[in-house]
């Protein structure tokens, strides 16, 4: 599980993901939640000098043995769904980035 | 059973509900180059089963707006006309297209899966840095044929998606194997009579067969937009499996590692904002 807090910008790095959209003084989007930050992110929320920003942040670790049983459970079932198309070289990327996705959203 | 051609089905298409004014003004402004923004506005707001889907979404914590949109003029100020025109065309759609009575096939699934292939398709127009409002709309349409063969041809239909079910097999081999056209094809014919715009036909034609389409086509991208619905499994089916990927379609994309996960939170994200349009 994750929760979000507003974290100084200087304290994000790229892979931390937003936890709510980041919106000008308008309320215009500018960055939408859920999406990973980059470095170009980083800056162009600088050059708008916007100085706080929402972080999904790891919360209270789960018991490991059953974090990995929750990761094993997710691996079977992302094999299951690509289960005619798990040794296809085009299937390769996304079948590896979604195991990672989804089992990132079970800390 | 019956296994009718192609043209059978255009021919039958008439028989489908017809499509509410404003979807067809939101087709042909696609197209218009001179658009008369506000003209479109009020005739939105005119529709209010549609226009209220629309807020709902505008609304919605994805896109994190200080102060709630009342009306279609204020969302198109604050989110863009491309953005509200892809909504409202997304309700017009799922309120007036049938589709049920056909054995197990889910009518909320299909728009689900439709839905999470438009803000997947959108989410890697972001990162390949392309214009996302054509990739929203072919993604939410790529499998349209087969909601019109289902309409159409229901007894047919939950044969063959019983039969794919209980062999494991694609059903758009099935399909291919039964009328002698998949819902792609079907789709493609239907999106033409509607006067959608030939990218938007030829994509949705195309989707499971984009190798013999240029390098990062629109095709291309709902081939892959498709894949990753199916594997973040946002259209809630239990019995779900992902497509096949054409290597060379996927490679020509040139999304890297760090595109692909930021399109997958982006995907979930904004999907979850875009289902409240479901009911």
């Amino acid at each position: 599980m994750t929760e979000p807090l507003l974290s100084p910008l200087d304290q994000a790095r790229p892979g931390d993901i937003l936890a709510a959209a980041v919106t000008d003084e308008g309320g215009s989007v500018l960055l939408p939640a859920g999406l990973v930050l980059t470095e170009s992110h980083l800056d162009s929320l600088r050059r708008r000098e916007i100085t706080r920003l929402p972080l999904q942040v790891a919360a209270t670790p789960t018991d490991p043995a059953e974090l990995a049983r929750q990761r094993e459970a997710i691996h079977q079932r992302v094999m299951h769904l690509f289960r005619h198309t798990a040794g296809e070289p085009g299937s390769s990327a996304l079948l590896h980035a979604v195991i990672k996705f989804r089992q990132e959203q079970c800390r | 059973m019956t296994h009718p051609s192609l043209a059978e089905l255009a021919d039958k298409i008439r028989l489908l509900p017809a499509m509410p004014m404003i979807a067809l003004d939101v087709i042909r402004s696609l197209q218009d180059s001179d658009l008369d923004v506000d003209g479109l506005a009020r005739r939105i707001s005119q529709d209010q089963a549609i226009a209220a889907r629309v807020l709902r979404v505008a609304n919605s914590p994805f896109y994190g707006l200080q102060k709630q949109v009342g009306s279609i003029h204020d969302a198109i100020v604050v989110l863009g006309l491309s953005t509200v025109r892809s909504l409202v065309l997304a309700a017009s759609m799922i309120t007036c297209l049938p589709g049920g009575g056909a054995g197990s096939f889910s009518r909320d699934a299909f728009w689900r899966h439709g839905l999470g292939t438009a803000v997947a398709a959108e989410a890697l127009a972001r990162v390949l840095q392309r214009p996302p409002e054509l990739m929203f709309i072919a993604g939410l349409l790529h499998d349209i044929g087969r909601l019109a063969m289902v309409s159409l041809y229901p007894d047919t239909f939950a044969a063959l998606r019983e039969q794919a079910l209980r062999e494991d097999r694609p059903l758009g081999l099935l399909e291919a194997g039964c009328f002698g056209f998949d819902h792609a094809e079907a789709g493609a014919r239907l999106a033409a009579l509607w006067n959608f715009p030939p990218s938007i036909v030829d994509a949705i034609g195309r989707h499971h067969t984009p190798g013999d389409t240029s390098p990062g086509s629109l095709a291309g991208i709902i081939h892959y937009a498709d894949a990753i619905a199916r594997a973040l499994e946002l259209d809630g089916e239990v019995d779900g499996q992902v497509p096949h990927l054409d290597q060379a379609t996927i490679d020509g994309l040139g999304v890297s590692w760090e595109q692909l996960n930021s399109v997958l939170a982006e995907t979930q994200s904004r999907f979850e904002s875009c289902r409240l349009m479901l009911g």
